[in-house]
């Protein structure tokens, strides 16, 4: 037993924690968790705490079920929304098979292993995601469309706003727990949040991103409020994104600086940025994994729906934030595409592998976008070259399947498991009779 | 007037004195005086005569009282010994003397010989040499620095002079002689410290600071020149801030490692090296105690630990330091439970094992196979997983380890005693080494010079070179031999009761070490070698030799509990039998080559353990090489011609077979040769065997029914088979046709080569002793309802009337193997057109085979089968690239006669040759059939049974992909592999079969 161990279980005697409970992640980011007695968790940490993966979506057949969760003692917390009672503490796990090795169904090891990838490049991978979520009044009802809990607007600071006494106990609630919280403010849509993580590893922020989900979850119901991270909740609203920026460090050096260069932007962070543009289209399923992610990214406003970048260009989907003279530490790029209802481990580890191989290839960065792309017309986007995402989740997979770079970074299992399933979304979706057919055909025809 | 020369002076006597240039020695010597001959004959037992005779010279030159000198070497026998073997042996220190002509008389003490200088004395020297005063808590330099580096070079070297004396004149023992070293480096280090603060200033005395030596210096076991490894400590003085207090601990600190380390114009002392600090050469060079707590809690590897073995506090503030080492000593202890140390171990264990072959290897000391390094390592290992739970084993130095292990039965007690030589030798061997310029080098010079004073240092005044040689190889020799065993031959010590070999292994101890060796079940293992080696047998004996080198074989294999245990069935078998014990003894190739079978293979370890003579097969003289069919035949043939009845002559067969399988799995297995020439081999195997069991077959039927058989019978080989691409489990898929002879009863020779095909698949198929071989006659035509064996005609008149198309795509796969040769060229003549048809495929036949491929995707994959593991059937598998291939042949090997053959991998070289498919879709297609054909073999081989996909059993799983390459822990990534590669293939099959 490690000391990391020893500490673990000692801090269980001290807390007086009953419960532990286990975290993962399935492959399209549901959090899953196994709550085990603290007597047993000796026993987690030396053998891990055997689970039937084929109970889990995307993790395995039934014939090779057997699967071992190893709890990352690193990642021990206790959790705060308990009360003053006995408290429960939870931990991340690593998923492995009975031999040992690595499952590669596993969506924290899909991360590992490409953070290991860069690593071997001598690069650090670090992250900074700014969550948007709405919150809603009452629990949801189906059937019923949701009323978000205020009428604010960006920035807009209220006495009595509902959802700043919500971001205050969210976020109390997340330092508790260790997790940074930069920035928090009301965003463009009625009822609607941004919460800001302090930058850290890609592995730890997608570790905070699930601990993020629950706790404002948690949060939303204990003031008997109802908070979604759904991509595109109404029309004529705002959908909700997860604008990340993203950096690599060699060492203690960011490697996307380069005082004197254009932006400060370095060789590193062009070639990245190339990346990322070339293959977005490839990895657009895993950014935005869902039908109705693909309604706010041709939705406009703050959603790019163009394969582009700019410096402090609001409507490209990369955007090179402003410099600010002496925060070389601080030099990133910004990418708007991802939205909250990923899996932040795939989403992570496809940008990452996007902008490495960028890095690998020496890709040329295309010329930057300077105007508001959304203005321009389709004639004048199609001389400037500017490709659009993939419209909807069909297009999305269709690139998927042919894509090396996709396989190769989630790994075969993940790969094939995902698209199928992706697949099978979007047959079922199609199939849907919608509000908008009935509205517009019931009463004419 | 020159006085005249002695007789001791003459060229004669010099010579066998051992100097090389005898007129300059003489003339020196006169120079000299010359000094009495016992002098000179001091002067000749030094290492190098020549080279203490120049240094003597310019010694008296330089000397203000060369007359003093040159009496004292007359007067003082153990003077002259002392002066004349440092002058012989190290031009350094002979540098030294003529430039601090005063040291000479350092060597007259006469208490160096018996007297070891206290650790305090030393450290008290070195302090007053920079003005320090040594009682001080906190010493500082008084010196100007520049003046005060200089002083510690000169002192430093005053002592090493000292030191090498003791060493060279007095042989004190090389443990003692490392010892005296890393006192007089702990002493240097305060010393470096008390300047170091003298430049800092009064800030020095905001913080505290500790030295924590590492490595050699730590283990008390330095060399005369290596880096010092040391790590910082550092703690703020009562309410000093603790940043500024670590600013200041990282000054003193730098500044230390520059004055030892800076060249100045009294040389150097030695480069300190900090880096195994934690994080190395990016972490903060001074941390606070909790830091470093922090640190090897959380983040440390089990490789930091072994280096924490050593750490000892040696200078500045010492409670400090003792504070370090009782707070971090405990966690290196506690590492043997840390999660993965059992890789770790291994891992550890393996770079043990593996040697750099860089050509410098052969005259390294350090590095390379039987090196000092081996050694080091290998007690540090035992260390960290016995002294978890036995303190007495926790010593940081070599030696003193290696003794208390041995004392408390953890090395054997003749192993012990033999590492114990062979290391003070390659220690003493590497001090001398660098003694002659201090320089730090590990490796043995070339030069028969230098080679000829080391050998002459180290007591071989006659022959030097050669006896250094000699003595040399014997050492490493034995490190080598010794080390491989350390880990397992106490093993054997724990279980067989073997009177008198001092103190054992204990079983908790021993099941300790088995269990970080991989074995998952230690208790049986430890019963299965109690079994193999108690008694006082000759077998039992042999048996204690063999097994330590036969342990470690089956740790480093997939299965080393099933290794173990299958041998014991093994020789529980063969007993005593006399070649089996010869075959063994020699631990060579041969009981490798059965570890490696019997610890990976159930398949091969089956056959074994169905006739355990088998093993003979493994025997290093022989080459592990199948045999051509030709040779198998013949001897089948001749040893089913001698049975009485075809029931034995077809057992006289299949123990051939037997034998044959195990020959090609072990090859396969021991020196893999390639899934192709497998498959041939396979292949080949059963060529022989039908061969032999249809002769048999067709005189037990004339037997039986007492008349001549009147046709004649060929056997067709089917599918994989007839591409010569069986696998260890495969069928054999055949069809029969025979061709009645003219005149004979075309109704009684049919009925005659029903039951001759009858007999020979029964006789095949019965279950035995030895495996069986089923004969499979499905793919005939109209299947399992059409006739077992048609004539030729019919086979003629059948393809006549239905030549359907997926009737000729089996039939690319048709190749006629056994029986009369002529029926067979005749047969292949008939089915040519058909295969090859020269019009091509029209578009309906293209569509019909995509159809009924689309239909056995659907049904033939069983229910539950994983499509994307499954060998045959699964995605981009065996089945995809085969039906690809066949396409094609049908559509062009009409008019391109290379496309014309059974042989997949034949097929895909013509089609790219003719521009029928891209290099590269070829190369994908490859991959996969050849991967899917390995994995399939590998499967059947770890599991002992036909398989149709990976094993889903997580041991089994781990099995196979240790047999295709994959190291430990990387099972899952030999499935992805398997899946991309053939999901690949898919890609191409989804453009060339199904045209999409």
């Amino acid at each position: 037993m490690g000391k990391q161990e020893d500490f673990v279980l000692r801090a269980l005697e001290e807390r007086d924690v009953r419960f532990v409970r286990l975290w993962f992640t399935d492959v399209l980011g549901y959090l899953k968790s196994v709550a085990i007695a603290p007597a047993e968790l000796e026993g987690a940490f030396s053998e891990g705490i055997g689970f039937d993966g084929s109970a889990i979506e995307g993790f395995a057949r039934v014939t090779e079920a057997d699967m071992l969760a190893r709890p990352d003692p690193s990642t021990f917390q206790i959790l705060p929304w308990r009360g003053d009672g006995p408290a429960t503490a939870r931990m991340f796990c690593d998923i492995t098979m009975p031999d040992g090795s690595a499952s590669y169904a596993d969506p924290r090891y899909v991360l590992k292993r490409t953070l290991q990838g860069a690593a071997e490049q001598g690069f650090t991978f670090y992250t900074h995601p700014e969550i948007e979520f709405y919150l809603f009044k009452d629990a949801l009802e189906p059937g019923r469309p949701p009323v978000p809990v205020d009428h604010s607007g960006y920035f807009d600071h209220t006495a009595t706003s509902a959802g700043s006494d919500f971001r205050r106990e969210a976020i109390t609630m997340l330092e508790a727990m260790g997790i940074s919280v930069e920035f928090s403010h009301h965003e463009g849509g009625p009822g609607q949040q941004e919460i800001d993580l302090r930058y850290a590893d890609a592995l730890s922020t997608a570790d905070n991103i699930m601990t993020f989900r629950t706790v404002v979850r948690e949060v939303a119901l204990g003031q008997g409020v109802w908070a979604s991270f759904m991509p595109k909740p109404f029309t004529e609203h705002p959908g909700s994104g997860m604008h990340t920026h993203v950096s690599l460090f060699e060492g203690d050096r960011n490697a996307f600086f380069e005082g004197g260069a254009e932006y400060q932007l370095s060789k590193t962070g062009r070639h990245f940025i190339a990346g990322i543009l070339h293959h977005a289209a490839e990895i657009t399923a895993v950014t935005n994994q869902w039908v109705n992610s693909y309604k706010r990214l041709i939705g406009g406003g703050e959603a790019p729906s163009y394969i582009s970048w700019g410096h402090n260009n609001r409507s490209a989907m990369v955007r090179v934030p402003m410099y600010k003279p002496n925060k070389g530490q601080s030099t990133r790029i910004e990418l708007r595409t991802i939205d909250a209802a990923c899996n932040p481990y795939l989403a992570f580890a496809v940008v990452l592998a996007a902008g490495m191989k960028g890095l690998q290839g020496e890709y040329e960065l295309p010329r930057e976008a300077e105007d508001d792309v959304w203005s321009l017309t389709d004639r004048e986007r199609q001389a400037l070259g500017l490709e659009q995402l993939p419209k909807s989740l069909y297009d999305a997979i269709a690139i998927a399947e042919r894509s090396e770079l996709l396989a190769d970074t989630l790994g075969e299992h993940v790969y094939d498991f995902f698209l199928r399933n992706k697949r099978q979304e979007w047959e079922e979706y199609r199939g849907q009779v919608s509000a908008f057919e009935r509205d517009r055909m019931l009463p004419v025809i | 007037m020159p006085r005249q020369v002695s007789h001791y002076l003459s060229a004669g006597n010099l010579a066998r004195l051992g100097f090389q240039d005898t007129a300059v020695a003489a003339a020196r010597l006169n120079d000299l005086g010359p000094p009495a001959s016992p002098v000179v004959a001091i002067l000749g037992r030094s290492a190098d005569p020549d080279l203490a005779l120049e240094t003597l010279t310019r010694l008296h030159g330089s000397a203000s009282d060369p007359d003093a000198l040159m009496a004292a070497l007359e007067d003082d026998e153990g003077t002259a010994m002392r002066l004349l073997s440092v002058m012989g042996m190290s031009a350094a220190l002979g540098d030294h003397l003529v430039r601090h002509p005063g040291h000479w008389r350092e060597l007259t003490d006469p208490t160096l010989g018996s007297t070891r200088p206290p650790a305090y004395v030393v450290r008290t020297g070195l302090l007053e040499a920079v003005g320090a005063d040594a009682s001080a808590p906190e010493p500082v330099a008084t010196l100007a620095h520049a003046a005060a580096v200089d002083a510690l070079r000169v002192e430093y070297r005053r002592v090493l002079l000292r030191l090498a004396s003791r060493d060279l004149a007095h042989h004190v023992a090389m443990d003692d002689i490392a010892a005296e070293l890393s006192d007089l480096a702990a002493g240097t280090l305060d010393a470096a410290l008390a300047v170091a603060r003298a430049k800092v200033g009064p800030d020095a005395a905001t913080c505290r600071l500790a030295v924590i030596a590492m490595g050699k210096c730590g283990g008390h076991e330095l060399n005369y020149v290596s880096d010092v490894d040391v790590i910082f400590v550092a703690e703020p003085v009562d309410e000093a801030d603790e940043t500024d207090a670590l600013r200041v601990a990282t000054q003193l600190a730098s500044t230390l490692i520059q004055v030892c380390g800076d060249h100045t114009g009294e040389g150097t002392i030695w480069p300190v090296d900090a880096n195994l600090r934690p994080e190395g050469k990016s972490g903060p060079l001074v941390r606070t105690l909790a830091s470093h707590r922090g640190y090897y809690e959380r983040w440390a590897k089990t490789w930091e630990f072994q280096a924490l073995l050593k750490a000892r506090a040696v200078a500045g503030d010492l409670a400090l330091g003792r504070a370090y080492v009782e707070t971090i000593g405990p966690m290196v202890w506690g590492a043997a439970s840390r999660e993965g140390f059992v890789e770790d171990v291994q891992s550890m264990r393996r770079r043990v094992l593996e040697h750099i072959p860089a050509n410098e290897a052969k005259r390294q000391l350090k590095l390379g196979s039987g090196g000092l390094r081996d050694v080091e390592f290998a007690v540090q290992l035992l260390q960290l997983v016995h002294g978890r739970t036995d303190p007495n084993v926790r010593p940081p130095t070599t030696l003193s380890a290696l003794s208390k292990l041995t004392a408390f039965g953890y090395i054997g007690r003749e192993d012990g005693r033999s590492m114990h030589e062979a290391y003070s030798f390659l220690r003493t061997f590497e001090h001398r080494i660098q003694l002659y310029q201090l320089r730090r080098t590990h490796v043995v010079p070339e030069e028969e010079a230098s080679l000829r004073r080391l050998g002459r240092s180290l007591g071989h005044l006659r022959n030097p070179v050669e006896e250094l040689d000699k003595e040399w190889r014997h050492h490493r020799r034995e490190a080598r031999r010794l080390h491989e065993k350390l880990f397992f031959r106490p093993l054997l010590a724990a279980v067989a009761r073997i009177p008198g070999d001092g103190a054992r292994l204990t079983p908790d101890a021993a099941r300790e070490r088995l269990a970080a060796l991989g074995y998952v079940d230690p208790v049986a293992a430890l019963r299965h070698l109690e079994a193999l080696t108690s008694g006082v047998s000759r077998t039992a004996a042999i048996q204690r030799a063999l097994l330590p080198a036969l342990l470690e074989w089956f740790a480093d294999a997939p299965d080393p509990d099933a290794g173990l245990f299958g041998f014991r069935r093994i020789s529980d078998a063969l007993g005593s039998t006399p070649w089996y014990l010869t075959l063994l003894r020699d631990e060579g190739e041969t009981a490798q080559r059965l570890a490696q079978v019997l610890a990976t293979s159930r398949f091969a370890t089956d056959l074994l353990e169905r006739e355990p003579e088998g093993v003979k097969i493994l025997s290093a003289g022989s080459d592990l090489k199948p045999l051509s069919r030709e040779t198998v035949q013949t001897e089948m043939l001749a040893n089913a011609s001698r049975r009485g009845d075809a029931i034995e002559a077809v057992r006289s067969i299949r123990a051939i077979r037997r034998r044959e399988l195990l020959r090609i799995s072990a090859a396969d297995l021991c020196v893999p040769f390639g899934v192709a020439a497998v498959g041939y081999a396979l292949s080949d195997l059963t060529d022989a065997t039908l061969e032999s069991a249809l002769a048999v077959s067709i005189g037990a039927v004339q037997a039986d029914r007492g008349i001549e058989f009147g046709s004649r019978m060929a056997i067709i080989a089917m599918g994989r088979y007839g591409g010569y691409e069986m696998g260890y489990g495969s069928d054999a898929d055949v069809m029969f046709v025979h061709d009645p002879l003219p005149g004979a009863d075309p109704e009684l020779a049919s009925n005659m080569a029903q039951a001759v095909a009858n007999e020979l698949r029964r006789l095949l198929a019965t279950p035995g002793t030895d495996p069986a071989l089923e004969v499979d006659a499905d793919l005939r035509p109209e299947g399992k309802q059409g006739a077992l064996v048609r004539t030729l005609d019919a086979y003629a008149a059948y393809y006549a009337k239905w030549s359907a198309v997926w009737e000729a795509q089996a039939l690319l796969r048709a190749e006629p193997v056994a029986g009369d040769k002529d029926l067979q060229a005749r047969f292949r003549a008939l089915i040519d057109p058909l295969r090859f048809p020269a019009t091509g495929l029209s578009a309906d036949d293209l569509l019909e085979i995509r159809r009924i491929k689309a239909r056995v995707e659907d049904e033939r994959l069983p229910r539950g089968a994983d499509p994307a593991t499954h060998f045959k059937l699964g995605r981009g598998g065996l089945a995809d690239v085969e039906w690809t291939v066949q396409v094609l042949q049908l559509q062009y090997a009409g008019g391109v006669p290379e496309l014309q053959t059974t042989k997949t991998l034949d097929a895909l070289d013509a089609a790219v040759a003719h521009e029928l498919l891209t290099a590269e879709d070829a190369g994908i297609l490859r991959a996969a059939w050849l991967l899917a054909s390995r994995a399939r073999n590998a499967t059947v081989l770890v599991r002992g049974r036909a398989a149709d996909q990976l094993p889903t059993d997580p041991r089994e799983r781990a099995a196979v992909a240790q047999v295709l390459g994959y190291g430990p822990g990387q099972t899952t990534a030999m499935v992805n592999d398997y899946q991309r590669t053939t999901r690949l293939a898919l890609g191409v099959v989804d453009r060339v079969f199904w045209g999409s």
